[in-house]
């Protein structure tokens, strides 16, 4: 049979507790394309970029720990956590342009006996799928092609600011999100708000302005009369979805729009049900023409 | 009508500190007229440093020292009584700059960092890694909002308004209603900038740099002195005129003409590349007039042999410039060049106060010629310039509106203004001001540049005659008055020209070499017959006429300028 | 030996799609196409400089120093803020694989013309950052005759943001400052940080009230700006950075500084954030509601809530790492 793909998988809050049922989804999608993935053990929480407002040297030295546990295990970091990209990649890139600090932080790191190298490779799931596992074996999977669904695409900010934590695809221009949905058969509609920030982050200190910028985007799409919106970003789905009621009602909108996150929507065209995909978890009902 | 003490025209780094200055007196109205807003002006362009015998470095620097190369850089042509009150005020008003806020570099000790610079015989240049004036303008900007300085942004002025003897005011446009108002002040400080762009795209100099301020003095009659000095530097890109500093020849570069050959070994096979500015600028004219050029009239500036890594290390600003503003990636290709006109050494005629030959009208900075640069302007000293008489300056015309009363004075300018655009505006078929405008800079890049000679600068004159009469019959095709930046380009096309003809026809009287003026037919400096400076007046011709000043010789008797 | 130089200097014919409008006389904005030989080195800047010299000379922005240090040029390619002056153009038709590129004024900022925008919104807000430098006299002396000293390590913990020429490309990219006008944005939050982390200010208080209250708790930490900044000066690491001064200063008791404090303090202890409980630690006991809205959501899919920390794994290490940067951090011998 063909060879897994295998990644040090670094989850983040954001597929555990109350969102468990994400996990085991991620894993049942990858597997359907050769992808696997192991745990880091002993990770601890990126910060968020919240523990920066309060000491960067914590928020680096944290985070070179969960890289040098992937470096130790021998695979590239993978993280579905948009925000434990952007904040993994950054800590990187910090430590790679001083290295006076890298070696600092593994002052820190030696007493676990734990070094940070700086070889680590981190990725997401729009590389994992694009470029490790590729497109071409995408289709060979997709057995339901979802044609017909007209679809706002939604990357979400933190796999793609700064310029410099890009991988492989264009900074201006990436397609790798719209070339996925592509091969998963829908049409992609251009909106006026697509490049907004849906404001997560703002969810505790302001969360009004939250609940403004996500309602933005969602109108946004909403008025290109889409069936629904796609993210492969989890906190970007937790304010378009979990939110989006409340966000709607506060700026006095009336529309409810399905939002996906990326991997239910391969796992549907992979020929996953609903109910595997737990669509029914969502705050906005999702009703397809599957 | 509104109504100042006291207008400054012009917010560069001259503008802001004589704002700052005349703002002490808190009952006195001071406005700030600008074209731009106040941090986009040409000040923020200069990377270099400022000079002050600070001696952080090396301790044995004084001012005196400073003094004196100032002096010979000049090539004697600069008043040694400015040049001592500049350079022993340059300590303080660095400091002043410093305790403002102005993030210097720092020695190991913590003082303001200095480095070497062309022509200073001991490293005085403060510096901001490559952003000094940037960093200084901004600080004076800062402090202007924190004391309550009124800024019109994006006015354009037009017209200097006197009454024969004293100062009535300006005329100026609101770019962004296209309306023109007159403005009364009891004094007005020029501090417009300089003019390189009479050279157009062969300039390092701003869009804007294009010596409105000069020009407007000269039409109202006042003085402009020594036009005819133009500093050009070697290493333009080809395409903007945009510096590549010389730290790209330090590093190793090579200088080729379009055949390959490094040509500076015919110039300077000594020093090669490394010779003195104005050499390898003639050098590198000389290469294209003599047809070794690149398909495009330049020379190129190769580093490829220093490999990748050596170019990214030490000289990374210099590649990013080249990838932005040229599509050209040093590691690969070598860079095309250009020698570009840098710095206009002449202005408007002051004494040592800033103040002209009209009572309550000043000038400062580059728009301005005190005379501390001479012939010849050294790196560091501009920005020096426009902090020591923007202050002194602003000063005095603090000193000057406290004693004062406003003079009477019409509404005449502004009709005949108001008339003057609409007549630019009337119709459609005419010349278009960018036909104009190219011509005008191929023209004084060719003839009014680095070289210069008789026959050359005679046909310069009559073509800018010519360039005169189609400005005339100049239309602007846009008919919206508001945020209209064609008119504005139209209108600065006339200062341009003004200036254009009072630099060819000073070039022509001058029959020497000295400093950044070169004649091919008169090779040597010659103090008997031209230790002077140019007065241009405007003629009821319309032509300059000129007359010549002796220089104020203090200190320094006048030597050979050997490096 | 030597040999002639040939450049190699590509052209394509592109078309140039830009966005018009000009108050009072058109009604909204519309979209003009112009056909321009785009060649090797030519900028944005040069293409409309180009285009209004020769196909329409009403075309209206601002340019001024045209080498990336005045801030005038700021323009929408393809969406993204660019200096015009400082872009070349054949990379974007490439990077785009189109012969077409649009271009339009910054966002945010109510359009006076065509490419221009009207910047003193953005001004206001930033004079009313106190953005200037109030001496404090343990630092700088009266006296002209002597400098104030400061330390390159003093000086590198604002520097970065002095390269700020007021662009607004951070302002146009910016949700937060669309979504709420009375954001103070990226440039001027970071502006307030760069004079409040100046040794030589004595003026902290006032303009952390000022942040404060023009939104430095606004942020989404989206990151756009530092995409965007032509200047690279990293905007919103300078409002993580005041916010940090901000928590230090311990006037500001906010909801976001209560976040802060309550991730740093979960991560030391657990390894991960308390998010169960979150709701109450930022909120006080009105978010509670929210707790109990969450369980009953849980309830609704058959899922038990349990008040607990989920946990990774890192608990225990995550201590020993805080303990080390304290002792690091008490000692000054910080290397960020
Ligand atoms: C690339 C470059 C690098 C340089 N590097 C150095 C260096 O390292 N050291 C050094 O000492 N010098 C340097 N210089 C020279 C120095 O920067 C300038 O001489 C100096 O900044 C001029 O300042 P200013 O205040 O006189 O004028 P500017 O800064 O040019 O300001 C002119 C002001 O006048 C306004 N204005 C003009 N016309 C009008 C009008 N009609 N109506 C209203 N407002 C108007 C403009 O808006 C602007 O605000 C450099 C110059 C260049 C071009
Ligand atoms: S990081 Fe903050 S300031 Fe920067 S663009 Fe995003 S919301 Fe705006
Ligand atoms: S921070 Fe950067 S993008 Fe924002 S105004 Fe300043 S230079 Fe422009
Ligand atoms: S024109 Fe000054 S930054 Fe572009």
């Amino acid at each position: 049979m063909s060879d897994k793909i295998r990644y040090g998988f670094y989850s983040g809050c954001c597929f555990q507790g109350a969102d468990a049922r994400f996990y085991e989804i991620l894993q049942d999608v990858f597997a359907k394309i050769d992808v696997e993935l192991e745990l880091i053990q002993d990770a601890v929480c990126c910060g968020s970029g919240v523990i920066e407002e309060r000491s960067e040297l914590t928020s680096l030295a944290v985070n070179a720990k969960n890289m040098a546990h992937a470096e130790k295990m021998g695979l590239p970091l993978y993280t579905p956590c948009s925000t434990c990209f952007n904040v993994i990649s950054n800590a990187q890139k910090r430590m790679r342009e001083n290295p006076a600090l890298h070696a600092q932080v593994n002052e820190i790191l030696a007493e676990q006996g734990l070094e940070y190298k700086g070889t680590c490779k981190i990725t997401h799931t729009l590389w994992v799928i694009a470029q490790d596992v590729g497109l071409e074996k995408l289709k060979e999977r997709v057995t339901n092609p979802l044609s017909g669904l007209r679809v706002a695409s939604y990357y979400g900010c933190h796999t793609r600011n700064p310029a410099d934590i890009q991988g492989f695809e264009s900074a201006d221009n990436p397609t790798s999100l719209e070339d996925i949905l592509r091969v998963l058969g829908v049409q992609i509609v251009e909106y006026e708000t697509q490049e907004d920030c849906c404001g997560y982050h703002l969810a505790w200190p302001n969360n009004q302005l939250n609940m403004q910028m996500t309602a933005n985007v969602l109108e946004g799409a909403h008025k290109k009369d889409v069936d629904l919106m796609v993210t492969s970003c989890p906190l970007c789905f937790k304010s378009m979805d979990g939110s989006q009621a409340k966000a709607l009602a506060q700026t006095g909108k009336n529309f409810q729009l399905p939002v996906l996150f990326l991997p239910e929507l391969v796992g549907l065209a992979c020929g996953m049900s609903p109910d595997e995909m737990k669509l029914q978890f969502h705050g906005v009902p999702v009703s397809l023409r599957l | 009508m509104m109504t100042y003490d006291i207008l400054i025209v012009g917010s560069g780094g001259a503008g802001l500190y004589a704002a700052l200055e005349s703002r002490m007196e808190e009952e006195l109205q001071v406005g700030v007229l600008t074209k731009v807003y106040p941090t986009r002006s040409h000040t923020g362009a200069a990377q270099g440093g400022v000079n002050a015998a600070l001696a952080n470095l090396d301790e044995t620097d004084t001012w005196q020292d400073h003094w004196f190369d100032t002096v010979k850089g000049s090539d004697y042509l600069a008043d040694q009584d400015a040049v001592e009150i500049m350079t022993r005020e340059a300590p303080m008003v660095v400091r002043e700059m410093e305790h403002w806020g102005c993030p210097f570099s720092r020695t190991d000790e913590g003082k303001i960092a200095q480095r070497p610079f062309g022509g200073a015989s001991k490293p005085r240049a403060c510096y901001s890694a490559d952003k000094v004036g940037h960093v200084m303008l901004h600080t004076l900007y800062e402090q202007g909002i924190r004391h309550g300085v009124n800024f019109f942004n994006e006015w354009l002025a037009l017209s200097l308004l006197h009454d024969g003897k004293r100062c009535q005011g300006v005329t100026a446009l609101n770019i962004q209603t296209g309306r023109v108002h007159t403005i009364r002040a009891k004094a007005v400080i020029l501090a417009t900038g300089g003019h390189g762009r009479i050279y157009w795209t062969r300039t390092s100099n701003a869009l804007g740099n294009t010596g409105d301020g000069t020009a407007m003095a000269y039409r109202a009659g006042l003085p402009i002195k020594d036009m005819e000095f133009i500093q050009f530097h070697p290493t333009g890109l080809r395409r903007t005129g945009i510096l590549v500093s010389e730290g790209a020849r330090g590093e190793g570069g090579y200088l080729l003409n379009g055949l390959g050959e490094r040509f500076m070994s015919r110039y300077a096979p000594e020093k090669m590349e490394l010779g003195p500015r104005d050499l390898v600028s003639r050098s590198c004219e000389t290469e294209v007039r003599e047809g070794r050029g690149g398909p495009d009239g330049e020379v190129f500036l190769d580093l490829t042999h220093l490999g990748a890594d050596r170019i990214k290390e030490r000289l990374p600003q210099i590649r990013e410039l080249c990838i932005e503003f040229e599509g050209v990636d040093p590691i690969n290709e070598p860079i095309p060049i250009k020698p570009t006109a840098h710095y206009s050494m002449g202005g408007i005629h002051t004494d040592l106060n800033g103040q002209t030959p009209i009572e309550g009208i000043y000038a400062a900075g580059e728009a301005g010629c005190v005379s501390v640069h001479g012939a010849n302007r050294l790196g560091g000293n501009s920005l020096l310039d426009i902090l020591v008489f923007g202050k002194r300056t602003g000063r005095h015309a603090l000193e000057f509106a406290r004693n004062n009363d406003l003079v009477p004075l019409g509404m005449d300018q502004e009709k005949a203004d108001e008339a003057m655009i609409a007549a630019m505006m009337a119709g459609t078929s005419g010349d278009s001001v960018a036909d104009i405008r190219r011509a005008m800079g191929e023209l004084m890049a060719e003839k009014v540049g680095v070289y210069r000679n008789a026959k050359d600068l005679e046909s310069a004159v009559d073509t800018l005659a010519e360039l005169q009469e189609r400005l005339g019959r100049v239309r602007v095709q846009d008919k919206n008055r508001a945020f209209n930046t064609e008119l504005v380009s139209a209108l600065e096309m006339k200062n341009m020209l003004d200036l254009a003809e009072v630099v060819t026809v000073g070039a022509l009287a001058r029959q020497e070499s000295r400093g950044a003026h070169t004649r091919e037919d008169h090779p040597e400096r010659n103090d008997q017959a031209w230790l002077a400076h140019t007065l241009a007046t405007r003629g009821g011709d319309g032509k300059p006429k000129l007359e010549f000043n002796p220089v104020t010789i203090t200190q320094f008797e006048p030597q050979a300028r050997t490096y | 030996m030597s040999e002639t130089i040939t450049p190699d200097r590509k052209s394509i014919l592109a078309n140039i799609r830009i966005q018009r409008f000009t108050p009072g006389q058109h009604k909204s904005a519309f979209y003009d196409n112009f056909k321009v030989s785009v060649e090797t080195g030519m900028t944005v800047l040069e293409t409309l400089r180009l285009i209004k010299n020769t196909q329409d000379s009403s075309l209206t922005f601002r340019a001024f120093c045209r080498s990336k240090i005045c801030g005038s040029c700021a323009v929408r390619v393809n969406g993204k803020p660019v200096l015009a002056c400082s872009t070349q153009l054949m990379p974007i038709l490439e990077d785009f694989k189109k012969e077409s590129v649009t271009i339009q004024p910054l966002r945010n900022m109510p359009v006076l013309r065509d490419l221009v925008v009207d910047i003193d919104p953005v001004i206001e807000k930033l004079s009313k950052m106190h953005p200037y430098l109030m001496e404090n006299r343990d630092r700088i002396p009266e006296s002209l005759e002597q400098e104030s000293l400061m330390s390159r390590q003093e000086l590198s913990r604002f520097d970065y943001i002095t390269d700020c020429i007021l662009c607004g490309s951070c302002y146009s990219a910016c949700s937060a400052a669309s979504a709420d006008p009375k954001y103070a944005g990226p440039l001027t939050l970071a502006k307030a940080y760069r004079f409040s982390a100046d040794v030589r200010d004595d003026f902290k208080g006032e303009r952390m009230q000022a942040a404060v209250d023009q939104g430095l708790w606004s942020c989404a930490q989206c990151r756009k700006c530092i995409n965007v900044c032509p200047k690279d000066t990293r905007p919103a690491v300078s409002i993580q950075r005041m916010r940090k001064m901000s928590i230090d200063d311990g006037i500001h008791d906010t909801p976001g500084s209560r976040r802060a404090k309550a991730y740093t303090e979960d991560v030391a202890k657990y390894g991960q954030v308390n998010k169960p409980m979150l709701p109450v630690i930022v909120n006080g006991p009105k978010g509670w509601a929210a707790i109990e809205a969450a369980d009953n959501y849980l309830r609704k899919h058959g899922i038990e809530p349990e008040r607990q920390v989920c946990l990774l794994d890192g608990q225990n290490s995550a201590e020993q790492i805080y303990d080390k940067v304290k002792e690091i951090e008490s000692k000054g011998e910080n290397k960020i």
